[in-house]
């Protein structure tokens, strides 16, 4: 993992530092709400509903179990002794008072964490694949370049005060598991035929009210040259990007009313008026960030391991668990394993302060003190030796972590929704744990097979509802919670949004809803065909069909009924 | 997101009676505008039942913002219960007067005597 040098340090105290005064003069008067607004934000400290709520970054979403346990101890001190995971692989403590919050940055500075630029119109938390380092099919490890993006747009005095927010994510692998077509800018390391490692870059995707899929403007840039070439997408933008409305100042709108063929030429002639050597990293300094990313000391083992083996044959149970949580690791002997935050019933993402210092236990002792977080609201022990998977799962068991259901329809990204945000229009939390009822039976949700179910409780789509296999839209119709669906959306290298089946629904008709979908699944697959290859062979139309023929059942129960 | 804060009640029509709702600047915490000051406590809510009544209070509030000690203050129309309490006509309104519907152990519902 990465760890701070001087300056990182010096940089995040004088943060918050800074912070503290702003508070203060906040407290004293002398700061109005109107001018302090900016400043919280850029700290990461929004007002929800009910309370402030703090969104700590989590690079890269990697951490070690010294974060953990402090995160742990935030939550009982300040917070109501939980925090929840979000889709951009950050933390988010929902009830922190304003003239705690310095000190609660002081804390996070102690373990290396801050809450800078996870809001305002700046360059966010720079997002990665949570098997960086890991998987197999990766060309290389993404979280150097993400490591070397977050020093980059710290405070990058250029880029501070942008038109809007900007996301980028980062991939090394073949299969895209960071979502990087529906991100400002997205990377995926490759090799060109020279054998170069270099960056396939995207820019434009995103969701919200606009959404739309990345389009690639560079087909192959040499890994040397990535500062730069990037710092010329974001002159574009922050020049030619809207700032007149809000709703348009994306860099998603700049591309799609420019045309992407005029934007990659605007980026061309600013790339080739920039000084790269001035802007690109020194190649010492890339090497001395990747080296924080070497792999860990793993043994030498054979592929397999004979302990797990038996230990399967005899725990149901666990042989469940290791094949829906396991995901095959690049080192013979070893495992990653998916820790769903998705119990049924439970809150997608929210994890108690006891459990992160029981995770942050296993963590330290089964995977080299090492874990991350994923856009999908769960957690990965990456480092996992085979023979080890059978403590690792008792000791999650104990502490209710041992959900065997990542990726299943009941491992459900859902945003805090209208239960916390000030601009959510309908719940979405309840919604997917009606669902997660629903489909409670693991038989069930066997046959069903990969079924990611996205919802978002408003067009902002902080839950991702446009690439869900299945999305779920809450919004406000008649001063009522309705509900809009869409299938076919699809967050990996096959980016896609999803296709709306129908009108809006009630909140109490939505598990049904997804039931009868599930049905003209089963009814259209053809072999071992998952959800999404299904959809994308029939297209939209048969759930279409399936949807309009449950809302006409439903319509005509209610008539008995009223 | 597109905006960080969604101030002001979406109730259309008629906005009596309302109560003035607003966040505390130091805790954060939803409150509400009272016969004198301001209060955690949704039940003791001072109820405008005219337009005189609420916009004298929506001054307080503003004044009240200025003060720094609340933000956003915004009358939020109510029916009144068999008792008289008021209960928020909108259910993002009536989410803040309660707490998140996921956890009945926060917030006000925790805290205070239910409305309703």
């Amino acid at each position: 993992m990465y760890r701070y040098d001087e300056f990182d340090e010096r940089f995040v105290r004088e943060r918050v530092a800074q912070f503290r005064g702003q508070v203060e003069r906040r407290l004293d008067g002398s700061l109005s709400e109107d001018e302090f607004k900016p400043l919280r934000l850029k700290n990461g400290l929004y007002l929800q509903l009910h309370a402030y709520m703090l969104r700590i970054a989590v690079p890269y979403g990697t951490m070690n179990s010294r974060q953990l346990r402090q995160l742990a101890h935030i939550a009982e001190t300040y917070d109501k002794g939980y925090g929840h995971f979000t889709t951009r692989q950050n933390l988010q403590f929902n009830w922190p008072k304003l003239k705690d919050v310095p000190e609660i940055l002081d804390l996070l500075a102690d373990v290396e964490m801050h809450c800078i630029q996870t809001s305002g119109n700046c360059i966010r938390n720079v997002t990665s694949d949570q098997f960086a380092g890991v998987a197999k099919d990766e060309v290389e490890d993404p979280r150097p370049t993400a490591e070397l993006l977050r020093q980059w747009s710290s405070l990058h005095p250029e880029f501070v005060w942008l038109p809007r927010k900007f996301k980028i994510a980062v991939t090394g692998a073949e299969h895209d598991r960071a979502a990087i077509k529906v991100h400002d800018i997205g990377l995926k390391l490759k090799r060109d035929d020279a054998g170069e490692i270099g960056y396939e870059v995207s820019v434009g995707g995103g969701l919200g009210r606009t959404p739309m899929i990345g389009k690639i403007i560079k087909d192959f840039l040499p890994k040397s040259e990535l500062l730069a070439y990037l710092e010329a997408v974001m002159r574009v933008y922050n020049s030619e990007g809207r700032r007149d409305n809000k709703y348009k100042a994306r860099v998603k709108i700049l591309v799609h009313e420019t045309g992407e063929d005029e934007f990659r030429a605007m980026v061309e002639e600013e790339y080739a008026k920039l000084d790269g050597p001035t802007i690109n990293a020194p190649q010492e300094e890339v090497e001395r960030i990747a080296a924080y990313f070497a792999s860990p000391a793993y043994e030498t083992l054979p592929e397999t391991s004979a302990t797990l083996a038996k230990a399967q044959a005899n725990d149901p149970a666990l042989a469940r668990f290791v094949e829906q949580n396991g995901f095959a690791h690049k080192q013979p002997g070893y495992i990653a394993l998916t820790i769903a935050l998705k119990e049924i019933g439970a809150v997608p993402g929210d994890m108690s302060a006891a459990q992160m210092r029981a995770f942050a236990d296993i963590a330290e002792r089964y995977s080299f003190d090492e874990f991350r977080v994923t856009h999908s609201q769960n957690l990965v022990l990456p480092h996992v030796k085979q023979d080890d998977v059978p403590a690792v799962f008792a000791a999650l068991k104990e502490a209710g972590l041992a959900s065997a259901n990542a990726g299943l329809i009941t491992d459900i990204i859902a945003c805090p929704g209208l239960d916390y945000c000030a601009l959510a229009t309908a719940k979405s939390i309840p919604i997917a744990q009606a669902i997660a009822k629903t489909f409670a039976d693991e038989e069930r949700q066997k046959k069903i097979g990969l079924l990611p179910i996205k919802i978002s409780g408003c067009i902002n789509a902080c839950g991702h509802h446009h690439v869900g296999a299945i999305g779920i839209l809450g919004l406000e119709k008649g001063g009522r919670e309705n509900y809009q669906i869409t299938v076919g959306g699809d967050a990996s290298e096959h980016a896609a949004l999803g296709e709306r089946l129908g009108p809006g629904i009630d909140a109490a008709d939505v598990p049904a809803a997804i039931e009868a979908i599930v049905e003209t699944y089963l009814g259209e697959k053809q072999g071992g065909e998952s959800f999404m290859e299904t959809v994308r062979r029939t297209g939209p139309e048969p759930f279409k069909a399936g949807f309009t023929a449950f809302i006409e059942s439903r319509t005509l129960e209610t008539e008995a009924v009223g | 997101m597109a905006k960080d804060h969604r101030a002001g009640s979406k109730v259309r029509g008629d906005k009596l009676p309302a109560i003035l709702m607003a966040s505390h600047l130091l805790e954060g915490d939803t409150v509400f505008l009272s016969e004198s000051g301001w209060t955690l406590d949704p039940s003791a809510a001072r109820i405008a039942h005219d337009a005189e009544t609420s916009a004298a209070m929506e001054a307080e509030g503003k004044a009240a913002a200025s003060a720094n000690i609340v933000i956003d203050p915004y009358l939020v129309p109510v029916d009144l219960t068999e008792s008289g309490l008021p209960l928020a006509r909108h259910f993002r309104d009536a989410m803040r007067q309660r707490g998140p519907s996921i956890h009945p152990d926060m917030g006000k519902q925790a805290e205070f005597a239910p409305l309703d």
